[in-house]
C-alpha cells in the first residue's frame, strides 16, 4: 500500500521506513529544496545576499508576514480564508496610537484595546461566514474596505508617529538583540514561539484533528460531533490577532503607525501559505511548510532587488516565482496520486 | 416484552415549503432490526438526520428509553447512544483511517488541556488496528492510509466499522450497502445481525428488498414524508411490500396497514 498524497496529519503515524520515502514526496519537502535552491542562485548571483546585514535585514521582515501565515494556515486547513488581515495589520496599530496620543490613554490599555478590536474583527468575520452562511471570500473582502476605510477615516489618510519611547511593551514586541556580526529582532521569538504552537495544534493536539477534518468533509466531521463553526470562528479570530499583533511589531520597530501599512499583505501571506504546501480547498496543512514558503517568499523579495531586477518589474519575477512553484507542487501531487 | 428504546412522536420536519417530514412515529425496541423503506425523496434520510441531531425537527417528541429528549446537536445524539452512518459516507478523505475512526473521540493524552490536549498516537493506531482485523478487512488496508486513497465500498466499511467501534444502542445505516461489492454487501448484512444478537437495535434504510427480508424483523414504509405503512416481516411478503413503496392500489393497501 503506498502512501500517496502526503499530509502533516498523517505524517507521525507511520512506521519509519514508509515515512521517509512518503516525506520526500511530501509538498513541504519539495518546497524545502527549492528554497535552498532559490538561496544558492541568490547568493552566487550577489555575495552580499548571505551577509550578515541582509541576513538580519531579511529576518526583521520575516516574522511579520510569518506570524499572520501561521494563523492562514490554519485558517485554510478548515477550508476558510481572511483576506481582511492586510486592513487588521494596518488599522490596529493606527487606532492603538490614536487612544494613546489623542486619547491620553496608558500604552498598556490602548494595547488592550487594539486586541478587543482584533477580536472582534475576527469574531464579525468568522460568524458571518459559519451563521449566515456567506463564502469567506465574499465576507472578508467586504471586512477588509471597511477595515481599510476606517483606518484612512480616523488617521485622515496621515500617518502616525508611534510609541518610540523604550519601554516594556516595545522591548516586549519591537526589541533588538544582537549575536555576533547579527541584529535580530524579538519579533523573531514571537514568529519562533508561536511556530512550535502552531505545529503541536496541528499535528498533535485533538484540535488539530477538528481542523484537518473539517476542511477535508466538514459535514462528516459535524456528524462526528466536531463543533465546525465554533472552530471556524475561533480560528478567524486568532487570525485577526496574529494580524494586529504583527501590525503592532512592525509599528513599533519603525516607530510609525500607517493607515495603508499591510496594503497587500492578505495575498502575500496566502502565497506563502500555498506555496508551503498547503491545499487552498481545505483538509490539508502543514506550518512547516508555511514557515518554508514565508522564508521563500522573504528571500525572493530581498533576493530579487540584490541581484538588480529594476524596481518596477520586480512583482513580475514574484508573480512567475510563485505560479512556477505552484505548478510544481500540483505535478508533484498528480505523480504522487499516480504511483 | 422487549424493552423500547427508542420512541419519535409525530415528528415534522420543513425545508421553506418543502415539508420532508409530517406526523412521523415511530418505535424502536431492543435488540430489533426495522427496515425504513420508501422511494427517493419520501423523507427517510430527512428521518433519521433529524434523530441524529443535525437539524433540529419543527415539531414533536423524541423519547429513549422512555425519557423524552431533545436533540440539538450530532454530539448528544452520540451521547445518548445513537450511531448514525450516513448515506453521503462521512469520513474525511485527507485524514487517515485512524484519524477517521475515532474523529470526535480522539484517545488524548493530559485531558485537561481540553481541545488542545495531545492525542495518544499509539492507542489511536493500535486501537484502530484492531478494529479492521475485527471487521475483517487489516490484510488490505492499513491503519495509517488516508481515507482518499480507498475504494468506495472500503470507505463504507470504516464508516460500519467506526459505528461498531462505539457499540451504540441504536444503530442507523442510510444505504449502507450502497456502491458495495457483494462480499461487503454480505459483510454489511452480517454486521447488522450481530448488533441484533448483541442486544443493539438497528434502523436500515435500503432500497433493496431482499436484504431486508434477510435482516429486518418489521418494516416501515415512508411515502412524502409520512409513514403509510408497519408491518412485521413473518406477516408480509415482497409484492405487497413493493406496491407499498409506491403506493400503487392506495385506498385498499391504506385499509390493510391500518
Ligand atoms: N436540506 C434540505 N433542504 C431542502 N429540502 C430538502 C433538504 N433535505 C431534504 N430535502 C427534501 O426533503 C425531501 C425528503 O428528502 P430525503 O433526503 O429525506 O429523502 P430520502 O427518502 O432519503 O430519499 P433517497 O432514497 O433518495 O435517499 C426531498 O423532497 C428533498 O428534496
Ligand atoms: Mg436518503
Amino acid at each position: 500500500m503506498v502512501q500517496t498524497v502526503m499530509t502533516i496529519a498523517a505524517e507521525d503515524e507511520m512506521p519509519v521506513g514508509k515515512r521517509r520515502s512518503s516525506l520526500i514526496r511530501s509538498p513541504q519537502f519539495s518546497s524545502l529544496v527549492i528554497l535552498i535552491v532559490l538561496l544558492a542562485v541568490f547568493a552566487i548571483a550577489d555575495r552580499n545576499f548571505l551577509s550578515p546585514l541582509n541576513i538580519s535585514n531579511m529576518m526583521a521582515f520575516l516574522p511579520e508576514l510569518g506570524i499572520i501565515a501561521l494563523g492562514m494556515t490554519l485558517l485554510l486547513t478548515a477550508g476558510e480564508f481572511d483576506l481582511s488581515v492586510g486592513a487588521v495589520f494596518g488599522l490596529a496599530p493606527v487606532v492603538v496610537m490614536l487612544l494613546v496620543q489623542n486619547g491620553g490613554w496608558a500604552i498598556g490599555i490602548a494595547l488592550l484595546a487594539g486586541l478587543v478590536l482584533c477580536i472582534a474583527i475576527g469574531a464579525i468575520n468568522g460568524l458571518i461566514v459559519t451563521k449566515i452562511g456567506i463564502s469567506s471570500f465574499l465576507v472578508t473582502l467586504s471586512i477588509l474596505l471597511v477595515v481599510r476605510g476606517a483606518a484612512l477615516y480616523i488617521t485622515q489618510g496621515f500617518p502616525l508617529k508611534s510609541w518610540d519611547q523604550p519601554g516594556f511593551f516595545v522591548t516586549l514586541l519591537a526589541g533588538s538583540f544582537n549575536i555576533g556580526a547579527f541584529r535580530f529582532y524579538t519579533s523573531l521569538w514571537w514568529f519562533i514561539g508561536l511556530s512550535l504552537l502552531a505545529v503541536y495544534v496541528l499535528r498533535y493536539a485533538k484540535l488539530g484533528n477538528w481542523i484537518s477534518a473539517i476542511g477535508s468533509n466538514r459535514s462528516a466531521a459535524v456528524a462526528r460531533g466536531v463543533p465546525a463553526d465554533a472552530v471556524k470562528i475561533w480560528l478567524f479570530i486568532l487570525t485577526s490577532v496574529l494580524a494586529g499583533l504583527a501590525g503592532m511589531i512592525s509599528a513599533f520597530r519603525i516607530s510609525a503607525a500607517s493607515p495603508v501599512a499591510g496594503t497587500g499583505y492578505e495575498l502575500e501571506v496566502i502565497a506563502m501559505v500555498v506555496v508551503g504546501g498547503t491545499a487552498l480547498t481545505g483538509g490539508r496543512g502543514t506550518i512547516l511548510g508555511t514557515i518554508v514558503g514565508a522564508l521563500m517568499l522573504r528571500a525572493i523579495r530581498n533576493g530579487i532587488v540584490l541581484v538588480g531586477v529594476p524596481g518596477l518589474a520586480y512583482n513580475i519575477f514574484v508573480g512567475v516565482i510563485i505560479l512556477a512553484m505552484l505548478i510544481l507542487h500540483a505535478l508533484l501531487q498528480k505523480n504522487a496520486a499516480r504511483s | 416484552m422487549m424493552q423500547e428504546v427508542l420512541r419519535l412522536q409525530n415528528l415534522q420536519k420543513s425545508f421553506g415549503s418543502v415539508c420532508a417530514l409530517k406526523n412521523a412515529s415511530l418505535t424502536l425496541k431492543e435488540g430489533e432490526v426495522v427496515a425504513l423503506l420508501g422511494d427517493n425523496g419520501a423523507g427517510k434520510s430527512t428521518l433519521i438526520k433529524a434523530i441524529s441531531g443535525f437539524f433540529p425537527i419543527d415539531r414533536g417528541d423524541i423519547y429513549v428509553r422512555g425519557e423524552k429528549v431533545s436533540i440539538r446537536s450530532t454530539r448528544e445524539a452520540m451521547d445518548l447512544g445513537i450511531e448514525t452512518i450516513h448515506q453521503d459516507t462521512s469520513l474525511a478523505p485527507d485524514l487517515s483511517i485512524a484519524r477517521n475512526l475515532f474523529l470526535g473521540r480522539e484517545p488524548v493524552n493530559l485531558k485537561w488541556l481540553g481541545v488542545f490536549a495531545p492525542l495518544d498516537l499509539a492507542k489511536l493506531r493500535d486501537a484502530a488496528s484492531a478494529l479492521l482485523k475485527r471487521v475483517g478487512i487489516s490484510k488490505k488496508l492499513d491503519a495509517d492510509a488516508l481515507i482518499s486513497t480507498l475504494s468506495g465500498g472500503e470507505r463504507q466499511s470504516i464508516a460500519i466499522s467506526r459505528a461498531m467501534q462505539f457499540a451504540a444502542r441504536v444503530i442507523i445505516l442510510d444505504e449502507p450497502t450502497n456502491n458495495l461489492g457483494v462480499e461487503e454487501t454480505h459483510g454489511v448484512l452480517r454486521f447488522v445481525k450481530e448488533m441484533r444478537e448483541a442486544g443493539h437495535s438497528v434502523l436500515l434504510i435500503t432500497h433493496n428488498i431482499h436484504h431486508v427480508f434477510e435482516v429486518a424483523d418489521r418494516i416501515v414504509v415512508m411515502r412524502r414524508g409520512e409513514i403509510v405503512a408497519e408491518q412485521t416481516v413473518a406477516d408480509t411478503d415482497l409484492l405487497t411490500v413493493e406496491s407499498l413503496i409506491t403506493g400503487a392500489d392506495l385506498s385498499s393497501l391504506m385499509k390493510r396497514a391500518l
